[in-house]
């Protein structure tokens, strides 16, 4: 972070925080000796610079539009999601209309369909198992506790689906929402993927 | 970094994570670096390929130093300072 020094200013001192994030301006006048004030207020506004730099540089949101309820697609969210949780990065998840089935209670640990290479399914799901790689439940598990993942169920899909509360869906599941949201969301983000 | 002076580096925390595929290895880094203080050296053990690309870049973005990756047979040794 530079610091920028100014005698220019009619006031006692000012600290632009409006400025360039990684520019602090202060302006002083030069028959004021009024440093230590100055420095107090440079204190508060690095903590305000540094606070969004945090929430606009380090947590970084993707958004997930996850429509796919076999595995295969699931599996590949689910190392999406922890590379996202080693990155911190703020995730919220729409789990639309097949996906919806997978989230079901009775389907989510026994559903093993696959969605490509079909033919090779045995192949794929003992490989995942030779490979130690978690069911996609637990790398989505592993993912919220490690980071802030919000998983929305379209209201719309869980009809579908026949359900319409949020106990009919694996506890992952935070609420059911509209696309509303997710729009809102989606417009928010620095990464949108759909699966 | 040789790996002589890899090989000479105090290791803080030993991360083994040579049973899982990625992102595995990235997860255990993730949740052991918090268990470390500042200038303290972690060495993740991976046999997964990709994760010697992983770390180093993960450190950047995170602010934590990577040391440098020594082969063994079969697995990678990668070393940081948080």
């Amino acid at each position: 972070m530079n610091l920028s020094f100014s005698n220019a200013s009619s006031q006692i001192y000012k600290i632009d925080k409006e400025c360039d994030k990684d520019h602090i301006l202060i302006y002083q006048l030069s028959q004021q000796d009024n440093w230590n004030l100055c420095f107090a207020q440079l204190a508060l506004t690095c903590e305000i610079i540094n606070s969004n730099l945090y929430k606009g540089k380090m947590a970084k949101k993707l958004t997930l539009a996850l429509f796919s309820g076999s595995v295969d697609k699931l599996t590949a969210a689910g190392v999406i999601l922890g590379g996202a949780a080693a990155e911190d990065m703020d995730v919220e998840i729409y789990v639309l209309l097949q996906a919806a089935f997978a989230f079901k209670k009775e389907n989510a640990m026994v559903n093993d369909r696959v969605s490509e290479i079909t033919d090779k399914k045995e192949d794929f799901l003992a490989s995942l198992n030779r490979l130690n790689t978690p069911h996609w439940t637990e790398a989505f598990r592993t993912a919220k506790e490690m980071t802030d993942v919000k998983i929305h169920i379209c209201g719309f899909a869980g009809k579908v689906w026949h359900g319409e509360k949020l106990e009919d869906f694996i506890d992952l599941a935070d609420d059911i929402c509209g696309i509303g949201e997710y729009m809102t969301s989606a417009e928010e983000a620095d990464i949108s993927l759909f699966i | 970094m040789s790996t002589e002076n890899l090989e000479s580096i105090t290791v803080n925390k030993l991360v083994d994570a040579r049973g899982t595929s990625c992102p595995g290895p990235l997860l255990a880094a993730k949740k052991a670096i918090g268990t470390i203080e500042k200038g303290e050296v972690m060495e993740v053990l991976s046999a997964d390929e990709a994760t010697r690309r992983d770390i180093p870049k993960w450190c950047t973005k995170k602010g934590f130093e990577y040391l440098g990756t020594i082969e063994e047979g079969g697995y990678y040794k990668i070393l940081l300072r948080k």
